[in-house]
């Protein structure tokens, strides 16, 4: 887009060299601790993913990282600026995109994008010029003097994004960034965010679609009740978790007992999910589902194992289900 | 809970830039709207004084100090339009900023919760200044406020603005839900509009209810405009004034505390 965005290789690190260094970080609420202990890092100009169901902790860490929750314990660093000490210094160089838009609804789109910039620092002629900018970038430009409430839940967040651009920050975090979108809506945001990575923007995002954290993240962390489970690329998540392939039985309701009847009988493990049987062979290989062939209302496919499964081998649950 | 003691304590590095752009950010959205909310600024509050001067005026005769009851009734219907506005911005506003997340994208820039305060209580201040200009102009036309009280009226109308601009945060602050938000013109608004001695002078009131009425934070708004419009101050009028920043004062650091409470979690 601008000059500002092209790579850049002197933004401020940690002293270990890291955009982000998070350890040890605890959230209590009352009793439940909502961020139990976690450590992680995030490097200059990667994409980092946290990957859990709602209520995993995600949000809250988050919200600590971006200032505006004091944490219980532990240490927040970014880009060398002691988060837990001055949390208005780390404020004036990180872009944040909330869970919930936060857009104003008594504003026009370009009056969001103007006075957020405003208020962050820039100078009147600086915060138009920018607004513009971003704009263009996100392709609403035409929708530059609608009320925040006509436009579409894809542009509502694509503008909450655009937003959180208004300073060039060189990190970002997102807080779910595609959740509630059509799949064309969230396409459109994975292309931006895409560009935003080529450009060498550091992101840190939370998501509980594996499908999100697979395609744009560089790493990841699996998180559960507070918890980072493990840590590591999507695909060395995947081998060190998932199995190598996954039988998907798609059943109707008059087979399915026959079905369950079959499977138990030679002790093969699987799960229901929805209407769809999840077969799981032994070691990770093809399960031998020979019996099931000729069956009238059973149709069989095979896919990799992906995020989902890695979620449901470390934790025993569901990521869709919350 | 994560009370910590220096949220009970305005924060002195407070950064210009957060108030304007808070304050910017209420003007850009109120010129959207003027339209409408001028409607309630200038032709309500006139519409009242209007039909009281000109009606209830014709059947009191003799007030204390005024040479007619529209003279008399004249600042105390301006302040008492001063403090809706001013509470209506920081309650019902303020609590839709709180619920639509306007703060919460506020907070992702620099800017601290005592500056949200500081840029909101302002723009409270600057909706009582623009319905006391309206009203006070339209006063002047019909011949019930002379020019210079005009004036000067603009100073009891920003320490007006100012204290019910704080007190509105002790309602929004803390308010579940829209319909608690009645308890701002319930119990606050509509009572001290009418016993904070802008249509009667709180001395024909009961002996017992005089020093209640004195303590009622919009009777020194009163009290002061009073002074202005009949040109007549005494030591009083001061210890009124005083009362006002006293109140704000006092209040300011509390209403920083529950915001900071409501959006810091």
């Amino acid at each position: 887009m601008t000059e500002d965005q092209h790579l850049e290789t002197d933004f401020a690190r940690n002293a270990n060299g890291t955009v982000i260094e998070v350890e040890n970080l605890h959230k209590d609420y009352g009793d439940i601790a909502a961020v139990d202990g976690i450590t992680f890092s995030v490097n200059p100009g990667e994409t980092y993913g946290l990957l859990g169901p709602n209520g995993a902790g995600k949000t809250t860490t988050m919200r600590l990282l971006s200032g505006l929750s004091p944490a219980t314990s532990g240490s927040i660093a970014v880009a060398g600026i002691d988060v837990i000490k001055d949390n208005r210094a780390v404020r004036e160089l990180m872009g944040v995109v909330t869970q919930h838009d936060g857009l104003d609804g008594g504003l026009t789109v370009f009056q969001n994008l103007f006075l957020y910039g405003f208020l962050a620092g820039l100078s009147r002629a600086r915060a138009k010029e920018r607004a513009h900018e971003v704009l263009e970038f996100f392709s609403l430009r035409d929708r530059s003097k609608a009320n925040v409430y006509e436009l579409s839940g894809g542009m509502k967040r694509r503008l909450a994004i655009a937003r959180s651009m208004m300073t060039s920050p060189k990190v970002i975090v997102m807080d779910e960034p595609t959740t509630g979108l059509d799949p064309q809506s969230r396409n459109r945001v994975w292309e931006e965010m895409a560009v935003l990575k080529d450009s060498g923007v550091t992101i840190l995002l939370s998501t509980h679609y594996m499908e999100e954290a697979t395609i744009l993240c560089d790493r990841l962390s699996i998180m559960d009740h507070g918890k980072i489970l493990d840590e590591g690329t999507p695909d060395q998540m995947i081998e060190r978790h998932a199995p190598k392939e996954v039988a998907q039985l798609r059943v109707v309701p008059a087979a399915l007992r026959s079905v369950r009847e079959y499977l138990t009988g030679r002790n093969i493990s699987y799960r229901e999910v929805g209407a769809l049987v999840s077969v799981t062979g032994a070691n990770g290989d093809r399960p031998d589902l020979s019996g099931l062939e000729g069956v009238e209302g059973v149709r069989t496919s095979y896919r990799a194992g992906n995020l989902e499964d890695v979620f449901l081998a470390i934790t025993g649950r569901e990521l869709r289900d919350g | 809970m994560n009370i910590s003691i220096p949220a009970l304590i305005p924060t002195l590095g407070i950064r210009r830039r957060s108030v304007s752009g808070i304050w910017l950010r209420h003007a850009v959205s109120f010129l959207r709207y003027w339209k409408f909310v001028i409607t309630w600024v200038i032709i309500e509050p006139v519409v009242v004084l209007v039909a009281v001067g000109m009606g209830i005026g014709k059947l009191v005769t003799e007030v204390e100090g005024a040479d007619s009851y529209a003279e008399f009734v004249t600042p105390g219907l301006i302040m008492g339009s001063a403090m809706f506005h001013a509470l209506f911005e920081t309650s019902w506003n303020a609590y839709n900023r709180i619920e639509n997340d306007v703060y919460e994208t506020a907070l992702t820039t620099p800017i601290t919760v005592t500056e949200i305060t500081l840029g909101d209580i302002l723009w409270a201040v600057t909706r009582s200044l623009m319905t006391t200009v309206g009203v006070a102009v339209f006063a002047v036309i019909l011949g019930w406020l002379n020019g210079w009280s005009a004036v000067g009226i603009m100073i009891p109308a920003v320490m007006v603005g100012a204290v019910f601009g704080t007190m509105g945060f002790l309602f929004s602050a803390v308010a579940p839900h829209t319909t608690f938000l009645t308890l701002v013109f319930t119990l606050v608004a509509t009572p001290l509009y009418f016993f904070s001695g802008a249509f009667f002078p709180i001395s024909i009131l009961p002996d017992w209810v005089e020093p209640i009425a004195w303590a009622m934070p919009l009777t020194p708004g009163v009290h002061v405009a009073r002074g202005f419009a009949l040109g007549s101050f005494d030591i009083t009028h001061l210890w009124a004034a005083i009362y006002m920043v006293a109140l704000t004062a006092v209040m300011w650091p509390v209403a920083i505390y529950l915001l900071r409470r409501r959006l810091i979690r």
